[in-house]
């Protein structure tokens, strides 16, 4: 055991105790890829359960691969507010795109409703930025980039691959690079957490 | 001139010994983070083994440094550890004290 102290280090890992097992990275690539293979098939009306389906492995995950592993704990009272006011933010943040994407594209020609997937990449991309913020965990801005880039740029370009609108292409390759990195993620949690065996 | 003899060196902050083992010093730090945390993340986050960690555990429990509670979840024994007042407070004294001390 090193004997170094260092608060912030301390502090810095707890709240990474949310991130290091990939499971959030895995919902989230779960989530991203399958808005754009949804949409490819055309099949929106199914986005709404997509959300479901991470969530759900996300949960089962903690369940029963971290909590073995790793343990758990209660969050401090300066935590909760934190994570309080993070879950609140996000909530708003949802709320304030369907809002402002129903107002302002029902109002005729303007640059919001010419570009809704890039408005939606920026609300998604604020989200997972927050996130890594408030978790300490910089590969989440990485996905923040990538899902904003992936959608605002790739409904800039009207082309099509393999009769695959570019945009939708560029969606799913983004949420399945996310995917790739949470199985990496979660393979090294894996291999440095085996699970111990209570003996007490 | 005369040698300077260590025992003129005057120390007058006092150091809680409990508190100064790394391993217990480095539970106390975890704990002072997080309301509770169980068993096996304290042994994760700490590098003590199973043990090492009980050990200390003990000592900072007599201390009245920590509560201990033992319960069960999902059909699996589960050992919440958490900071009592006093503990609290010999952590914090402690990080005063020693900053006083090194300061220059």
């Amino acid at each position: 055991m090193s004997a170094q102290l260092n608060m912030n280090e301390i502090r810095r890992q707890v709240y990474r105790s949310y991130t290091e097992d990939g499971l959030i990275d895995l919902a989230i690539g779960l989530m991203i890829f399958g808005f754009g293979a949804l949409l490819s098939v055309d099949v929106p009306g199914l986005i709404g359960v997509l959300g479901i389906f991470p969530l759900l492995i996300w949960y089962l995950g903690k369940r029963l691969i971290t909590l073995p592993r790793m343990g758990s704990f209660q969050p401090g009272k300066r935590m909760k507010n934190q994570l309080t006011g993070f879950a609140v933010s996000m909530v708003a943040l949802g709320l304030g795109f369907l809002a402002l994407f129903f107002v302002i594209s029902g109002s005729g020609e303007n640059i919001i409703s010419d570009h809704p997937l890039a408005l939606f990449g920026l609300t998604l991309g604020v989200g997972i930025s927050a996130l890594g913020l408030i978790t300490r965990t910089n590969r989440l801005y990485v996905y923040a980039f990538l899902v904003f880039m992936a959608m605002a740029i790739g409904e800039n370009l009207d082309k099509s691959i393999l009769s695959m609108d570019v945009y939708l292409l560029s969606v799913m390759i983004v949420g399945g690079l996310i995917l790739l990195s949470g199985i990496v993620v979660l393979f090294n949690f894996l291999k440095n957490n085996p699970v111990l065996t209570m003996e007490e | 001139m005369s040698p300077t003899n260590s025992n003129d060196v005057n120390v007058d902050v006092e150091i809680d010994r409990l508190v100064h083992e790394p391993a217990r010093l480095k539970i106390l730090a975890y704990l002072s983070v997080v309301e509770s945390a169980d068993f096996v993340y304290l042994i994760r986050r700490t590098g003590l083994t199973m043990g090492n960690l009980s050990a200390h555990m003990s000592k900072l429990q007599d201390a009245g440094y920590i509560d201990v509670e033992k319960d069960f979840k999902d059909n699996r024994p589960r050992t919440m550890l958490s900071l009592t007042q006093d503990g609290r407070q010999a952590f914090n004294q402690y990080r005063a004290n020693m900053f006083d001390l090194l300061r220059e």
